[in-house]
C-alpha cells in the first residue's frame, strides 16, 4: 500500500506541493490529473524517492522512504517501476539492452529468459522487430512505448507512469491503457498514473485526484468526476478555457 | 537607504556564493567517496572499464603523440636556438628537451590534452543523462549511477593516463631527436646519452607519479558537473565549459603542489 501524508515540496519561494494526503491500496489505479506545471510529475517523483520532500511521509509497504536508510530505499524501489514523460530510455544502448536492464539488474533471470521477457514486453505494446535499434532511431512514441516495456519486465508491484500516453496515437493510448488495466487485473499491480487524456483516465482510474496550486482539489471515483459541481474540474474536464483555472496568470507568474 | 540595500544584496550574493562553493565540495567529497567505496568492495562492471579504457587510452593515443612529438621539436629548438647565442652552439639539448618532457611537459600536457577530450565527453553525457532523466532512470531500475557510471570512468583514466603520459615522454624526446639531427646536426647518439644519462628512476616517477592524481582531477570534476547539469542543453554545455576549465585550473595548481612535495621527498 501506498501512503502519502502531508507532503511538502518547494523550489526556492515557490511551494509546489502544499500538505499532499492520498493513499493507493493494493491492487488499485490512481489517476492524477491537473493542468500542466501543477507539481503532478514531483508529486510522481517524491513518492518514489527521486525528490525529497520538506516535511510530511511517503510510506509504501510500511516503510517511511523519506526517513529510510539508502539501502533500504533501494530495496523498496525495487518494488517499483516508473514510465518517464521523456522515456528516458539510455542512448548508448539498443532496445533490447534498455528492456533487459531492469531485467539484469533486478531478477536472478538468465539470459534465455531475458530474451524472452524482452520480446514478450516490447510485443505487448505492440513493438516488434526494434530490438537492435538505439533509441535514436525511434519516434516520440515508440520511445514512450519501449518505456513502458523496460518498466512492466521485471514486474514490479507498483508503477508509476508520467502521462503514458502523451504523444500516442488514439489506438495505441487505448491499447496502452488496456496494458495498465490487465497488469492490475492479473498481477495486481498498484498504479498512480498522471494524466492529461481524460478518456484514458475515466477508463484505468479506481479513482482520480486533481491537483490545483500544489493541493488535492478533488478525489473520487471516474463516475463522480462527471457528476461533480467542482467548477474547477468541470473546467478541466471540458478543457475550457474559462472558468476558475487560469493558465494565463499561472505563465505569468513563472515568468 | 538604497545604499543599505545594496550592501545587504551584496552580502547576500556572497553569502549564496560561498554557500555554493561549500555545497559543491561537500556533494564532491561524499561522490568521491561513494565511489571509492565500490571501488573497494570490488563492485567494478570490468566490460565497461575496459570500454572506458579504450575510450580514454586506444581513442586518445593520436592526439598525445601529435601534442608530444610536436613539443618535443619546439623544446629542442627552443633550447638549440638559446644556446646556439649564447654558446654559439647548440648544447644541452638532449638533457632539457629529456626531463623537460618526463618530469613536466609530458604529465601535464597530456593532461590536458585528455581534459579536452575525454573530461568533455564524460561531462556532456553524464550532463546529457541527467536532463533527459537518464540518471533517475537507473535509480528506479535499482542501479546507483555513481557505480554504473563513475566507478568504471576513474579506473580507466586511473590506468589509462599514466600510461599515456609514458608514451608522450618517449614521443616528445623523439620529437626532439628529429629536430636536433636535422636543424643542429647533433649525432642521434649524443642527443640520446644527453637525454637519459641523467635521468633516473626518480626522474621517471616524478612525472609518473603526477599522472595519477592528474588522472583524479579530471574524472572527479568532470563526473560532478556532468552529474549536477540542469537546464538543458545549454546546462550541459555550461557544464561542459566549467568542467575543462576547472580540470585545467586544478591540473596547473595541483602541479605545483606535487612538484613541491616531490621535490621536497627527493623524487626529482
Amino acid at each position: 500500500m501506498i501512503k502519502v501524508e502531508n507532503i511538502y515540496k518547494n523550489f526556492g519561494k515557490k511551494s509546489v506541493l502544499c500538505g499532499v494526503n492520498l493513499e493507493v491500496c493494493s491492487g488499485q489505479t490512481l489517476v492524477i490529473v491537473g493542468s500542466s506545471g501543477v507539481g503532478k510529475s514531483i508529486l510522481l517523483k517524491t513518492i518514489v524517492g527521486l525528490i525529497k520532500p520538506e516535511s510530511g511521509s511517503v510510506t509504501i509497504d510500511n516503510v517511511d522512504i523519506t526517513k529510510c536508510a539508502p539501502s533500504d530505499l533501494q530495496k523498496i524501489q525495487k518494488k517499483m517501476g516508473y514510465v518517464f514523460q521523456e522515456a528516458a530510455l539510455f542512448d548508448s544502448l539498443n532496445i533490447f539492452e534498455n528492456v533487459a536492464f531492469g531485467l539484469r539488474t533486478l531478477t536472478n533471470l538468465d539470459e534465455q529468459g531475458i530474451r524472452n521477457r524482452v520480446v514478450k514486453c516490447l510485443a505487448m505494446v505492440g513493438l516488434k522487430n526494434v530490438e537492435h535499434l538505439k533509441p535514436a532511431n525511434l519516434s516520440g512514441g515508440m520511445k514512450k512505448r519501449v518505456a513502458i516495456a523496460r518498466t512492466i519486465s521485471y514486474k514490479p508491484n507498483y508503477i508509476f507512469y508520467d502521462e503514458p500516453t502523451t504523444g500516442l496515437d488514439p489506438i495505441m493510448s487505448d491499447i496502452i491503457s488496456d496494458l495498465i488495466i490487465s497488469l492490475k487485473k492479473d498481477l495486481n499491480v498498484s498504479s498512480i498514473v498522471v494524466t492529461h487524456d481524460m478518456n484514458s483516465a475515466y477508463k484505468i482510474a479506481d479513482k482520480i485526484m486533481m491537483i490545483y496550486e500544489g493541493k488535492i482539489i478533488f478525489s473520487g471515483a471516474p463516475e463522480e468526476v462527471k457528476s461533480t459541481d467542482n467548477e474547477y474540474v468541470q473546467q478541466f474536464v471540458k478543457g475550457s478555457r474559462y472558468g476558475p483555472i487560469q493558465q494565463t496568470d499561472r505563465i505569468f507568474e513563472m515568468e | 537607504m538604497k545604499q543599505t540595500l545594496n550592501v545587504f544584496q551584496f552580502y547576500k550574493t556572497k553569502q549564496t556564493f560561498i554557500y555554493e562553493i561549500v555545497e559543491g565540495l561537500g556533494k564532491t567529497v561524499c561522490m568521491v567517496l561513494e565511489t571509492f567505496s565500490y571501488i573497494f568492495k570490488f563492485d567494478i562492471n570490468f566490460q565497461s572499464t575496459v570500454n572506458q579504457m579504450v575510450e580514454v587510452g586506444w581513442r586518445s593515443t593520436p592526439i598525445v603523440l601529435l601534442t608530444s612529438f610536436f613539443t618535443g621539436m619546439v623544446l629542442a629548438l627552443q633550447v638549440g636556438t638559446a644556446t646556439s647565442n649564447l654558446f654559439n652552439e647548440p648544447v644541452y639539448v638532449g638533457t632539457v628537451t629529456g626531463f623537460s618532457m618526463v618530469i613536466e611537459l609530458g604529465p601535464v600536457l597530456t593532461a590536458i590534452v585528455v581534459t579536452g577530450r575525454v573530461g568533455a565527453a564524460i561531462t556532456a553525457e553524464l550532463g546529457t543523462m541527467k536532463v533527459t532523466e537518464q540518471l533517475d532512470a537507473l535509480y528506479t531500475l535499482g542501479t546507483n549511477p555513481v557505480r554504473y557510471l563513475a566507478v568504471s570512468r576513474l579506473l580507466a583514466c586511473f590506468f589509462m593516463l599514466p600510461i599515456l603520459t609514458v608514451i608522450s615522454n618517449i614521443v616528445g624526446i623523439y620529437g626532439g631527436l628529429i629536430l636536433s639531427t636535422n636543424t643542429w646536426g647533433l649525432p642521434s647518439c649524443t642527443y640520446l646519452s644527453q637525454s637519459l644519462d641523467f635521468m633516473t628512476v626518480r626522474t621517471f616517477l616524478h612525472g609518473f607519479i603526477k599522472s595519477f592524481f592528474f588522472a583524479l582531477i579530471i574524472v572527479i570534476v568532470a563526473c560532478y558537473k556532468g552529474f549536477n547539469a540542469k537546464n538543458g542543453a545549454e546546462g550541459v554545455g555550461k557544464s561542459v565549459t566549467e568542467s575543462v576549465v576547472t580540470s585545467m585550473v586544478l591540473i596547473l595548481i595541483a602541479d605545483y603542489f606535487l612538484t613541491f612535495l616531490l621535490v621536497t621527498l627527493r623524487i626529482k
